[in-house]
């Protein structure tokens, strides 16, 4: 296992390196979640009222970190499925195989999204400090992976990067417009167009200071690891 | 020259004619966020600053209706900015070595990218249409044009210097910041921040807020200007940049 292990891990250190060529990239990754966090915080409780929503306060801003590293994670997945793809094919046959190229290729996409991730949560510390530092760490990143395996599907789909990008932005926007908190009530269509909801619920929870009940998380979980899964099968 | 420009152009639509899926997106996209941005919002009354010093009473819904249409166009003219001056750039520098010259090359591209975002950017108004009534439909329309273009110069300078992915972060960060955040009537004391002018979208989302909620006859001048300095300016930088660009090195 250590034997097939280590060519996987070498792979996904490569991917990683990869992805950061441009140091432009791992300064926006790290600069845009303290940035939209700091300016969106004093702004996301009234939008949400003008929704119709109940989200308020310190629970309004942790989504917007939740949002941050969503979007970044979305795009993140997009972009490495769309640029990698013939590579990987490359490396698939040259000995790797199928399934260790996938799961080094999701491995360095999770890093990102790992970093993206802390990065929203540590801004989101610094501004308004937290009550269940290891509840909402859990829910950001919850929220990261969903829109990685997002951005990942909708790669697996669409080759053309404006349209993917387009179809990720889309997909975010309608997720944002219909989540828990922005709107008045979850039914139907929101909860359709919500994939992020329960790792939403959580983060609300997480962000007010209260718990989360145990059907919360285990609802984010299932929705976090049907992502993870899709994600790894379209690779 | 105009010839080889309407050449390049015709070249370069069939390349976009190709793509459908991206026409869908550029007609979906608007009617989605902005009918259901509209839609979902409350009909709170909402007092909003108006350049010159005045305020407008109005609602959140209606303040809505009038910024997500710029937002829309912000979003969809800055990432076809960045994607098609970024796919162009190794087609365009064949053109150029079999005999184009480079601002002609950049002049049939920029002509694309006004062409698809023309597109957003008549969907876009249509939409609004439905739900908003401006007091002034042709000013409402100027400003967000110039919303559009100002975005798509900076989609397409941004795609040139910091690729892809580094482009459609800063992108749709700088738009939902600027536009959706900062210059947002909804927020805050229903103006924006003295900061804000440095922003590209200051002068045109004033302009489109005047437009929407003033019931003088023209649009502020000052504004006005500024929305037209940031358009042509940063059309002109793109036409600049782009083209030296594209110059064989052995004529640098």
């Amino acid at each position: 296992m250590h034997l097939e292990l280590k060519p996987t891990g070498q792979a996904a250190r490569l991917f990683v390196r990869e992805q950061l060529r441009s140091p432009t990239t791992l300064v926006l990754l790290l600069v845009l979640p303290v940035v939209f966090v700091t300016a969106a915080a004093a702004v996301l409780g009234p939008f949400a009222t003008a929704l119709g929503g109940s989200a308020s306060g310190h629970a309004a801003t942790a989504l917007g970190a939740g949002w941050a590293a969503a979007f970044l994670a979305g795009a993140l997945g997009f972009f490495q499925t769309v640029s990698s793809r013939e590579a990987d094919q490359r490396l698939a046959l040259a000995g790797l195989g199928a399934g260790h190229t996938a799961v080094a290729r999701l491995a360095s996409a999770f890093t990102l999204a790992l970093a993206v991730s802390a990065t929203a949560f540590l801004a989101l510390w610094a501004h308004q400090g937290m009550i269940h530092p290891a509840h909402i760490a859990l829910a950001i990143l919850a929220f990261a992976s969903i829109y990685l395996a997002i951005g990942i599907a909708v790669g697996a789909v669409v080759r053309d990067p404006l349209a993917g990008s387009l179809a990720v932005v889309f997909i975010f926007i309608l997720d944002v417009f219909s989540g828990p908190g922005m709107t008045k009530s979850a039914h139907g269509l929101s909860m359709l167009l919500s994939p992020s909801r329960k790792a939403a619920e959580l983060l609300l929870s997480a962000g007010a200071g209260q718990h989360s009940s145990t059907n919360n998380w285990i609802a984010a979980a299932i929705s976090t690891t049907v992502a993870i899964t899709v994600a790894l099968s379209v690779f | 020259m105009v010839g080889r420009i309407w050449l390049a152009t015709r070249m370069d639509m069939h390349d976009l004619r190709r793509r459908p899926l991206l026409l869908v997106l550029l007609i979906v996209t608007p009617v989605v966020f902005i009918s259901r941005a509209i839609a979902l919002t409350q009909r709170i009354p909402r007092v909003i600053g108006l350049p010159g010093g005045g305020t407008a009473l109005t609602t959140m819904r209606d303040v809505h209706g009038a910024v997500m249409a710029a937002i829309t166009v912000a979003f969809l003219g800055g990432l076809i900015g960045v994607f098609t001056m970024q796919a162009a750039k190794q087609a365009d520098r064949r053109l150029v070595l079999a005999g184009f010259r480079g601002i002609e090359a950049v002049v049939a591209r920029l002509i694309i990218l006004f062409a698809a975002t023309s597109v957003a950017l008549v969907i876009a108004l249509l939409v609004t249409a439905k739900d908003f009534a401006p007091q002034s439909w042709l000013w409402f329309a100027v400003g967000t044009a110039a919303i559009a273009i100002t975005y798509a110069g900076i989609g397409a300078l941004a795609g040139t210097l910091l690729g892809r992915v580094g482009a459609t972060y800063l992108l749709l960060f700088l738009a939902m910041l600027d536009l959706g955040v900062v210059q947002n009537p909804m927020f805050g004391n229903g103006n924006p921040p003295g900061w804000a002018v440095i922003l590209p979208g200051y002068p045109a989302i004033r302009v489109v807020i005047a437009a929407g909620f003033s019931h003088a006859s023209r649009a502020p001048s000052p504004e006005l200007l500024g929305a037209a300095v940031w358009a042509v300016g940063l059309t002109a930088i793109v036409i600049w940049f782009l083209s030296n660009a594209m110059r064989p090195a052995h004529a640098t």
